[in-house]
C-alpha cells in the first residue's frame, strides 16, 4: 500500500527526505523528552543543542541526563559513553562496503553524524536500492541531525513544563527497530538468528549489567550467522534453513544484496 | 527550579567535547580503515549479520530489560502486546511511517488499559 513509484524528476532533497521523515518524526517526541531531561539535570539550551550535534545519540543524550542528576563523576560518565557508543563500530563496519570510494573529507563528516536510527534506514536503502548513493545516504544523516537537534532545543527551552510519558515515546524507536528486523528477514535462517541474537543480548545485558552486552550479543550472533550459513552452503546446500521468506506485500525478497553472490 | 546537578557550563562543555571524541572513535575509525584496504569476503558476509542481531539486542534490550539491567516481563507487557503488533503491521505494510504509529498508539493504550 505504501510502494512509492520514485519520480525521476524529483529534486535529491526532496526524496531523501520523503526517505527520512519517518524517522524524523519519531524523533520529535522523544528530542523533546531529552532536551527536557537535560534541562531538569542542569544543561543550558545551549549545551543541549551543542551535545545534540556532536553526541547525536538518544541513548547517550538520556544517559548524561541520568548520571548527572545522581552526580556521578565525570570520568565514570565518560566511561559509560564509551561502553555505549561502542556498538557504532558495527555500524560502521557492515556500511564501510557501501562507503568504499568516497573522499576522506566525506567519511569523516559521514561518521560524525551516524547512529543507530539513521543507520538502519540507510542499510536499509543500501541493501535494496541499487541507486542509493553514500551521498543521499548523508543527506538522511542530516535530516534526522536536524529534526533531533531542534526538537531538544524546543524540549530544553520549554523545559518541566512538558509532560512526556518517556516509555511511551521512546517506543517509537523500538518500533522502528522491529521494523528493521523484518526487513531483513530474508530466510529461515535470518528468523533463528535474531531469536539467538535476543537470548544472548538478554544473558549479556544482564551479566554486564550495561550496554557493553549489545556489543558482545552482537558480535557472536552475527558470528554465529555467519558460520552457520557458511557451513549450509557449503555441506548442506538444500537445508530448511535457506529457504526464503517473502512478505505478502512485496513481490522481491525484503533484501535482495546477496542476489549477485552465488 | 534549581537543578539538581550542582555542575558548571565550563564542566558541561568538558563533558560534551569528552563525549564527541568517544562517540566519534568507534564510529570514524572501522569507516576509515576498512574502506581503504581490501576486505576479505568473510568478513562482509560476517557483517551481514550484524543488522539483524543489533536490532534484536536494541528491542530486547528495550523489551525485556529493566534500567536496572534485570529480565523483567512483567513490567512490559504493553510493550510485548505493541511490539508483536508492529511486527505484524511491518510484515504486511512493509511501511516504516505505519510501524512507527500504529506502534506509538497501541504501547499508548495498552499502557492506559493494562
Amino acid at each position: 500500500m505504501t510502494k512509492q513509484v520514485p519520480n525521476p524528476n524529483e529534486p535529491k532533497w526532496r526524496s531523501t527526505l520523503n526517505v527520512a521523515m519517518p524517522l524524523n518524526l519519531s524523533y520529535i517526541p522523544i528530542g523533546l523528552a531529552c532536551g527536557v531531561l537535560l534541562h531538569a539535570a542542569g544543561f543550558n539550551t545551549i549545551l543541549t543543542g551543542l551535545v545534540s550535534i556532536f553526541i547525536f545519540s538518544g541513548g547517550a543524550q538520556f544517559m548524561i541526563a541520568s548520571m548527572l542528576t545522581i552526580n556521578a563523576p565525570l570520568l565514570s560518565i565518560v566511561l559509560m559513553l564509551f561502553f555505549l557508543e561502542l556498538r557504532y563500530a558495527l555500524l560502521g563496519s557492515s556500511l564501510s562496503k557501501y562507503l568504499v570510494g568516497t573522499s576522506e573529507r566525506f567519511k569523516l563528516i559521514f561518521a560524525v553524524s551516524m547512529n543507530d536510527e539513521n543507520y538502519a534506514v540507510n542499510y536499509l536503502k543500501f541493501a535494496t536500492d541499487k541507486k542509493w548513493t553514500p551521498r543521499e545516504a548523508l543527506m538522511v544523516e542530516h535530516y534526522s541531525l536536524l529534526f533531533w537537534t531542534i526538537s531538544n532545543i524546543i524540549g530544553s527551552l520549554v523545559g518541566s513544563a512538558l509532560k512526556i510519558d518517556l516509555t511511551v515515546v521512546h517506543f517509537a524507536l523500538t518500533a522502528l527497530f522491529l521494523y528493521m528486523i523484518i526487513m531483513q528477514v530474508k530466510n529461515r535462517l535470518t528468523i533463528f538468528i535474531g531469536l539467538i541474537a535476543a537470548v544472548l543480548a538478554v544473558f549479556f545485558l544482564v551479566l554486564t549489567k550495561s550496554t557493553l552486552g549489545l556489543v558482545i550479543s552482537t558480535l557472536i550472533s552475527s558470528f554465529i550467522g555467519f558460520a552457520l550459513e557458511h557451513y549450509l552452503r557449503n555441506k548442506k546446500p538444500g537445508s530448511h534453513f535457506l529457504y526464503k521468506v517473502r512478505s505478502p506485500a512485496s513481490k522481491e525478497a525484503a533484501v535482495e544484496e546477496e542476489s549477485d553472490e552465488n | 527550579m534549581a537543578a539538581v546537578n550542582h555542575w558548571n557550563t565550563a564542566q558541561h562543555l568538558l563533558l560534551v567535547i569528552l563525549g564527541f571524541f568517544v562517540a566519534f572513535a568507534p564510529r570514524y575509525l572501522p569507516i576509515k580503515i576498512f574502506t581503504q584496504r581490501k576486505i576479505p569476503e568473510w568478513f562482509n558476509e560476517w557483517m551481514k549479520f550484524i543488522p539483524v542481531s543489533l536490532f534484536t539486542a536494541l528491542v530486547v534490550k528495550d523489551v525485556f530489560v529493566s534500567p536496572t539491567y534485570q529480565f523483567d516481563v512483567v513490567h512490559h507487557i504493553p510493550e510485548i502486546i505493541a511490539s508483536i503488533i508492529v511486527g505484524l503491521i511491518a510484515y504486511f505494510t512493509r511501511s516504516m511511517a505505519l510501524s512507527v504509529v500504529v506502534g506509538l498508539i497501541s504501547v499508548f493504550l495498552l499502557a492506559v488499559v493494562l
